[in-house]
């Protein structure tokens, strides 16, 4: 994962650089916090990646570039076939996003749809058929 | 001799026909980042309809000085709602849809890392968008304060009504849904490559899907967030865009840091489109992939910090920072233009449709960005902001990379989507009435807002002397809108009596992985993936002959192949 | 630095040259000397712009003519050729810098304000005309009124008159939303934001009537707020003053 940390905290080196010489140059406390947030969101994305890439082999088959294809033979993850709850989160968002601009007893069975149906969506494959 | 047919053992029967219902009900809850795309692709491409409907009106209402075909209230909820939907509805989701039809196809994966939060993401886009589009039902109208929605313009004192508030709901959803997006797509390029697939042998699009995904990180929660302190600032009376205490450019700072992000991520992954499709048509390799990743890196990393070069004339930021910053980003530009040109010189070029558009790309992007470096500079940009000047040159680059490169992606990847071949000679003449319609309509207006005529002005009185190059632009504009349906009447003929595709690559010269699985893919993508060596894994596995280093022409070439 | 110089004979030339539209590119013929300064920096500008554009234009152009299909061939497969790559890294940059270096230049000089500008003139945007007043000369006001649409073809807005050849100091506010105040003929605008406001400075050249228009979204009669620039000479001028001071007085008078 080093390729990928390095990316991210490339970029927050980047912002954190150019957030300094814009705070002494400009002394504009809105740009400088909203690049400052944004070396924190780099910075924790490339620290994520390189300290998460520490556990994992040193060269995964994918950074090998003398990888056969039969390296990555076995079960890569498991995938939804189809799924309804998205649909179903999808409407309570819409639901919800639409009651705060109509009012707020429509935000509120917004909120509550959304709740159930995340509970489904994120239960889906623990219920049922797939309990274990 | 009976009439009856035998069924053949080993001969399957075509399967019937599914119902439509049902074909309905298993695109509603696929987790198929392929259907998933379609389902963006042609959503968006609904949503392109839809305002370039609202552009043909409102080049219709500047067709002559003091015309009043609408309303002063209706046009300015037309160009607001315009931008919005073009921006923030269909050159988005686009990429969305690409980058879903072809990043796991490239990488080798089987799906995205997140198939229901895919489906969920483009959910969102949907609603969000329907939200935005049924805001002109509203009883005060749509929003009517532009798509950058200035404050204090957009409060609720100088702009009432529920338009406002469902334009804010709606792009609230339908960021979210983009954020989500780009999450699903940085876990997978970084978690799911295929074995053999480094960083470095990722196709250029991959490559520009990653940093777009990065930047929608980036930048869309600041939208969110802003939009969201409008609505409680709009509903619940709070004060923080107030114009007192510095809310005005207060706002224009938060948005504009979304903002430019935002109209790099309408272009990179456009880019990328247009950086796969000329090495095909040309038959030779990219030149300089690894310039063309560090330039696309340093675009990414730069549009971060020249938000304010939309601000100049505000007398509120620091000039020379953001001229400096934005005259800066030419430079990789340049470096990608220039590699777009190395890689179709010496080579054996064909010009099917893909490749057109991809060539009127390189024509119209190049005076887009030119245009670009005089806005850069404060004392020019005080003479030409906020006029036609402008209009005109964000729609050259925004039309001449979006619209461009997503006609030249669907000619090029129409059969890896749908198994069948778009009609070539309709593609022709969709291509030269856009490419004449683009540019009758666009560059004129570069005149007329130098002459002085201001941008979301709804009329213009006979006696400014805008009257001549107006009327050009909008009969253009109208040679435009017609091109769109050489389109539709190709993709319709195309699904009725298109000739199905059978091989893997039917351009002959592909080179990215999807080249090396059937038309379309199966559901998980591959039944067998190619040994991947280079950067260009299917071509290795067409053109086995073919290696880097070795001279392809008969001895007495005049220059020897480079690896 | 031959650049700069090829640059320099270049802008003087186009300069020197007689002053239409063309050569011009579409800019109004500035009024004021800080209109002049970006008129320059346009047509330098716009050189350089061309002759990037002519060049990769050419290479697209000549690219499509002479490399097209004719054998079925594979043309060697270069992929990379890092002399170059390197050189039209570096001369971007170099352009870049020095485009720079004439932008900081001329902005600083546009945006400089004097100590004692010899007319201050408050501009108030509001939605949706303007008002200007003379702070100095006894509060001498022209107020605009909101324009009926109808009338629009006839309308060209309240007048600002002003002074031929003097500093003219310009301090921009509103009490409502963000306007913008542009005159075409000033090759210059500035916004109008209420809660911040706006100052910048001018020296007048050239007599005539010009047109002013509201350049920032403000809301439904955004089109139609316009006004008008009015370059006076000097006695012109002080005689409008004291006209405007007298009917001042006069109404104030009669409303006593």
């Amino acid at each position: 994962m080093k390729v990928e940390g390095f990316l991210f905290l490339l970029c927050a080196v980047f912002f954190a650089v150019v957030d300094a010489v814009y705070w002494f140059t400009s002394y504009d406390p809105t740009g400088t916090t909203a690049l400052g947030i944004a070396v924190g969101l780099a910075f924790l994305s490339g620290f994520y990646l390189l300290f998460t890439g520490r556990r994992l082999p040193r060269t995964r088959p994918e950074d090998n570039p003398d990888a056969d294809i039969s390296a990555g033979t076995g079960e890569i993850g498991f995938f939804s076939p189809h799924s309804w709850w998205p649909l179903f989160t999808g409407l309570s968002a819409a639901l919800a996003a639409f009651g705060l601009a109509v009012g707020w007893w429509l935000f509120l069975i917004g909120m509550l749809a959304v709740l159930l149906s995340s509970i489904g969506f994120v239960f889906e494959y623990y219920r049922g058929l797939y309990a274990h | 001799m009976t009439t009856t047919q035998q069924p053949v053992p080993g001969i399957e029967e075509t399967p019937p026909p599914a119902r439509k219902g049902s074909i309905i009900a298993a695109w509603a809850s696929s987790t198929d980042h392929k259907v998933i795309g379609h389902m963006y692709l042609i959503t968006s491409f609904f949503f392109f309809l839809a305002a370039g409907l609202m552009a043909m009106i409102i080049r219709a209402q500047l067709l002559r000085p003091d015309q009043h075909l609408v309303s002063d209230q209706q046009y300015n909820e037309l160009f607001t709602m315009h931008g919005t939907i073009m921006l923030l509805l269909f050159a988005t989701p686009l990429f969305v849809g690409f980058a879903n039809e072809l990043v796991p196809l490239q990488i080798g994966s089987p799906d995205v890392a997140f198939p229901r939060l895919n489906l969920f993401s483009y959910y969102l886009f949907l609603f969000g968008g329907l939200i935005l589009l049924f805001s002109f039902l509203a009883p005060g109208g749509a929003a009517s304060f532009g798509w950058y929605a200035y404050s204090p313009l957009t409060s609720a004192v100088y702009s009432p009504g529920i338009g406002g508030d469902m334009w804010i709901m709606g792009l609230v959803l339908s960021g979210f849904g983009t954020i989500l997006g780009g999450v699903n797509f940085v876990t997978t390029i970084f978690c799911m490559r295929a074995p053999g697939m480094t960083m470095f042998r990722m196709p250029i699009f991959t490559w520009n899907i990653l940093l777009t995904s990065m930047l929608v990180l980036l930048a869309f929660p600041v939208l969110a967030a802003a939009l969201l302190v409008l609505e409680i600032d709009r509903k619940l009376g709070a004060r923080v865009f107030d114009a007192a205490d510095g809310g005005a450019i207060l706002w224009q700072h938060l948005f504009w840091f979304f903002g430019h992000p935002e109209v790099y991520i309408v272009a990179l992954p456009f880019f990328g489109i247009i950086t796969e499709v000329l090495p095909v048509f040309a038959r030779k390799p990219l030149f300089g992939y690894k310039s063309l990743v560090g330039a696309t890196i340093a675009i990414a990393g730069l549009s971060m910090t020249v938000w304010a070069h939309h601000m100049f004339t505000t007398g509120a930021v620091l000039l020379p920072f953001f001229s400096f910053m934005t005259f800066l980003i030419a430079v990789p530009t340049g470096v990608k233009f220039f590699n777009w040109v190395g890689t179709i010189w010496r080579g054996q070029l064909t010009f099917e449709t893909s490749m057109l558009f991809a060539l009127g790309f390189l024509v119209t992007f190049l005076f887009g960005g030119l245009t670009g470096v005089i806005l850069a500079s404060p004392p020019l940009d005080f003479a030409v902001s906020d006029s036609y000047f402008v209009v005109a040159h964000f729609h050259y680059v925004l039309f001449g990379t979006v619209v461009f490169a997503m006609f030249a992606g669907f000619y090029f990847w129409w059969p890896k989507m749908t198994g069948k071949m778009l009609n070539e000679k309709l593609g022709k003449w969709h291509f030269w009435t856009l490419f004449f319609g683009f540019h009758g309509t666009f560059l004129v207006q570069h005149w007329l807002g130098v002459e002085g005529m201001p941008r979301r002005y709804a009329t213009y009185p006979a006696n400014a002397g805008f009257t001549g190059l107006n009327e050009i632009s909008s009969i253009s504009s109208f040679v435009l809108g017609a091109s769109t349906l050489f389109f539709l009447w190709n993709v319709y003929i195309t699904s009725r009596h298109g000739e199905k595709v059978t091989v893997d690559d039917p351009w002959g010269f592909g080179n990215s992985l999807e080249w090396a699985t059937s038309c379309p893919p199966p559901r998980h993508n591959f039944t067998r993936i190619p040994r991947i060596r280079s950067e260009r894994p299917a071509f290795d596995l067409h053109h086995p002959h073919v290696r880097a280093g070795r001279p392809v022409q008969p001895a007495g070439a005049t220059r020897p192949a480079v690896e | 630095m031959a650049r700069a110089a090829v640059l320099a004979v270049l802008l003087t030339s186009v300069a020197g040259c007689t002053s239409n539209a063309f050569t011009r590119l579409g800019m109004p013929k500035p009024i004021t000397t800080q209109g002049k300064v970006t008129l320059n920096l346009w047509q330098g500008s716009w050189i350089t712009a061309f002759a990037v554009g002519a060049l990769v234009w050419g290479l697209i152009i000549c690219t499509v003519i002479f490399y097209h299909k004719r054998s079925d061939d594979l043309p060697p497969q270069v992929r990379y050729n890092l002399p170059i790559e390197v050189l039209y890294t570096v001369v971007p940059f170099i352009m870049v810098a020095v485009l720079f270096y004439f932008t900081a230049r001329d902005e600083n000089y546009i945006d400089k304000l004097s100590a004692h500008p010899n007319v201050v003139v408050n501009v108030t945007g509001f939605q949706w005309s303007w008002e200007f007043q003379y702070p100095d000369l006894g509060n001498v006001q022209v107020v605009g009124h909101p324009v009926d649409v109808s009338r629009l073809a006839s309308y060209s807005g309240p007048q600002l008159v002003l002074p031929v050849g003097e500093t003219v100091r310009f301090n921009l506010t509103s009490p409502d939303v963000i306007h913008s105040f542009w005159v075409p003929a000033f090759l210059f605008k500035r916004d109008v934001v209420p809660g911040h406001p706006n100052h910048f400075q001018i020296t007048t050249t050239t007599t005539g009537t010009f047109a002013g228009r509201c350049s920032e979204l403000c809301g439904l009669y955004h089109s139609e707020m316009l006004f008008t620039v009015r370059v006076v000479s000097k006695q012109q001028f002080q005689q409008y003053i004291a006209i405007q001071q007298a009917a001042q007085k006069a109404q104030a008078g009669s409303v006593q």
